[in-house]
């Protein structure tokens, strides 16, 4: 993103507001913007900020797991069996719990320990056997799974005491518990990213993988890290997602690996890996959120709302391609 | 150091996945039921008819619905009803929405709209209530996907004064105020085990196509077939339970699956979606072995007459799903407009006449009505 100039001098204000406005986050926050202020015209009950809290509290989940797999798209892999570890989590929660007689605090560290560890085998297998993260976590994707079937039997763990529920349905200063958890983790994550070695050699592994092997990156390191992280933000989604809900159930989580890399591309990542960054997939993820909402309110019933926001994510994409390679030529 | 400890967790990964099954004990209930209690009723020949009313009222428990927020009352007024059930574009809930829309026509100040998520999936259904809630309409109908987890944007609704009426999957109680049970599941479990005994003899093999294991409904059942068999048919041989979501393909599959694991030893295969039997009676039909196996389950008459009219199924068991959606809507308003309340024990629904209460806040549909060759053509749903 950052480009040198040979002649170091300080940008106007003018400069730098356009540099950010045709930035893809920039662009996309456009979009948001503009969907934001039709969905406030066509319903009154939209913009208010009870209802927008509300859908901060519901977007939690998607927005925690979408962070690590903006990382991972970054170095050109991708992690399909996200919403599998977040139900693998629940469940080990619910069960510890219930059948093994844990404290619900251990319960609870018990489940986002496995969780991490489902994450670390998926970067174990990408990193040392070599198999594309596609297939592996493709595998892991039926495979976490069936561990949470299997350990469950396929029953609910139910009756949590009050206290749990203060993370998912509870509020702190006026804003939902979690929420706070998620606007936290976007700015220290988003901050790695963006300044650190680790983000650097991130982007440097997306954009020619052998190329940082040959710079003296530890690439087989960074990749690991990065899959056990998405596990980790998996396991802590599931728990909140627990605490929201007030039940376990082992489908909990299914299909929700397409809803957090929707979010993330429609963020401005490439799917092919080098160029991302959080707060275009935290834009992403609010964007889908509100749509979903605001269309339902306006009297848009929701199989017609899954159609819009196919459509919103293609067109912004395109929007974005045709404005990036503009600035490209100019 | 790496290695060694990356051998391990494989191992240990492993391990867990095969041992897993082989805990499960061989006298457990069958697969896919669930650890409620159970209630089986008397034997095939041995029970009068109609005695189930009887007993019903002999120990009426106590409302334990909830209780809506007081506002101004609507009685009489318009009113905007939201129907969210557990998924739409399939043809069960189809013929809800059809039954309700029959009854908001004949009331003649409701007006019903129906919208749910497109698969059947828990936290969708929750943000949709939850929007329907903020947009604000005067009552909701849902059928869960999940009792407990649909609670809490359920009592939000009853909080905020918007009266709410469960019909085919229920909520926890105190979450709404009435639910509109279609069929008792004792009722059911009978009717099923029943249908397969009389067709292939007391000692039949048979499978099980469900949802899946967990959801309530279908558990039940499950729960409620395996007590009566016990009691009843203690020679039957379950073989297995599969899950199918509530897909076609899959339970096309999985129906194909037991006709190729079990062979010769297969009797009967025992449906429990809208969707699985009509897959299972195709599955059936297209191995050519209508005659070996028996088909028989819940079903809509549509998807299942092909099947009943060629003869390869003899009868599948369901409620109407049409009185269903209109028994919901007749309740709402009779709530509204105050003319049905805690502690009454039964309450007038158009068409269908009287409805009974059981189980503290619960209004009986009906016994479990059989579609066979004589009847199939009667409907259209």
């Amino acid at each position: 993103m950052q480009e040198t100039t040979p002649a170091p001098r300080n940008p106007t204000v003018s400069e730098k507001l356009r540099r950010l406005i045709i930035s893809q986050e920039g662009v996309l926050f456009l979009i948001m913007l503009a969907s934001v202020l039709f969905l406030a015209t066509r319903t009154d009950k939209f913009l208010t900020v009870d209802n927008l809290l509300q859908q901060g509290r519901f977007m939690t989940e998607i927005g925690l797991i979408a962070i690590p797999m903006t990382y991972i798209i970054i170095t050109g892999g991708i992690d399909l069996s996200v919403g599998s570890i977040l139900g693998l989590a629940a469940i080990v929660l619910g069960w510890t719990w219930q059948e093994l007689g844990f404290p619900l605090e251990l319960a609870i560290i018990t489940a986002i320990i496995s969780g991490t560890v489902a994450g670390f085998v998926n970067g174990l297998f990408i990193v040392r056997v070599g198999v594309p993260p596609l297939i592996m976590t493709l595998a892991t994707l039926a495979l976490y799974r069936g561990l949470a079937e299997g350990i469950s039997e396929a029953r609910s763990a139910r009756g949590y005491p009050e206290w749990f529920f203060q993370l998912g349905q509870g509020e702190f200063l006026g804003i939902p518990t979690q929420l706070w958890l998620l606007i936290f983790a976007v700015i220290i994550f988003g901050i790695v990213l963006a300044r650190t070695r680790l983000g650097r050699a991130l982007y440097a592994i997306g954009n020619n993988e052998t190329g940082a092997r040959f710079s003296g990156l530890t690439v087989n390191r960074h990749l690991l890290f990065i899959y056990t992280f998405s596990g980790f933000m998996s396991a802590v989604a599931g728990y909140i997602f627990v605490s929201r809900v007030s039940t376990t159930r082992s489908d909990m989580g299914t299909g929700m690996e397409l809803d957090v890399i929707a979010a993330v591309v429609l963020g401005g990542t490439s799917i092919f890996g080098g160029a991302g960054s959080v707060p275009g997939t935290i834009i992403g993820v609010v964007l889908i959120q509100l749509l979903k909402n605001g269309l339902v309110l306006a009297g848009v019933t929701s199989d017609a709302t899954i159609v819009v926001i196919g459509s919103v994510l293609i067109f912004a994409i395109l929007v974005n391609n045709f404005i990036q390679s503009r600035r490209g030529e100019g | 150091m790496n290695k060694t400890l990356a051998i391990t967790l494989i191992l240990a990964l492993f391990l867990a996945l095969v041992v897993m099954p082989l805990s499960a004990d061989g006298h457990e209930r069958w697969d896919g039921s669930d650890e409620l209690d159970v209630n089986p009723l008397e034997c095939m020949g041995a029970e009068m008819m109609d005695d189930d009313g009887d007993m019903e009222e002999m120990d009426m428990p106590e409302y334990d619905g909830g209780m809506v927020a007081m506002g101004d009352s609507m009685a009489g007024m318009d009113i905007v009803v939201v129907d969210v059930p557990k998924l739409i574009g399939i043809g069960y809930f189809a013929a809800t929405t059809l039954g309700q829309q029959q009854a908001a026509e004949e009331l003649g100040n409701v007006s019903v709209s129906t919208d749910g998520p497109t698969d059947a999936n828990i936290d969708d259904q929750i943000q949709i209530i939850d929007s329907y809630i903020t947009q604000g309409v005067d009552g909701i109908l849902f059928a869960a996907n999940d009792p407990v987890a649909i609670a809490p944007v359920l009592r939000k609704a009853l909080e905020a004064g918007i009266h709410v009426v469960g019909y085919d999957a229920n909520s926890e109680p105190d979450a709404r105020e009435w639910f509109v049970n279609q069929a008792e599941f004792n009722g059911i479990g009978k009717a099923l085990i029943d249908s397969l005994v009389s067709q292939k003899g007391e000692d039949a093999s048979f499978g099980i196509v469900t949802s899946t294991f967990t959801t309530p409904n279908q558990a039940r059942w499950v729960s409620e077939m395996w007590a009566y068999a016990d009691k009843c048919f203690p020679d039957l041989d379950w073989l297995e339970t599969l899950e199918a979501q509530e897909d076609a393909g899959l339970s096309f599959q999985q129906a194909q699956t037991l006709i190729n694991k079990y062979g010769e030893d297969l009797d009967g295969i025992i449906a429990l979606t809208s969707v699985a039997t009509p897959a299972s009676a195709d599955a059936v039909n297209q191995a050519d072995v209508c005659e070996d196996v028996a088909v028989t389950g819940l079903g809509l008459p549509n998807a299942m007459r092909p099947y009943i009219s060629s003869g390869c199924v003899q009868e599948v068991y369901l409620w109407n799903p049409v009185d269903l959606g209109y028994a919901a809507v007749y309740i709402l308003r009779a709530v509204i407009d105050g003319e049905f309340q805690p502690g009454d024990s039964s309450v007038m629904a158009g068409r269908l006449g009287e409805l009974m209460v059981v189980n503290g806040s619960e209004v009986l549909l009906g016994p479990p009505f059989a579609f066979t060759a004589e009847n199939v053509d009667d409907f259209d749903f």
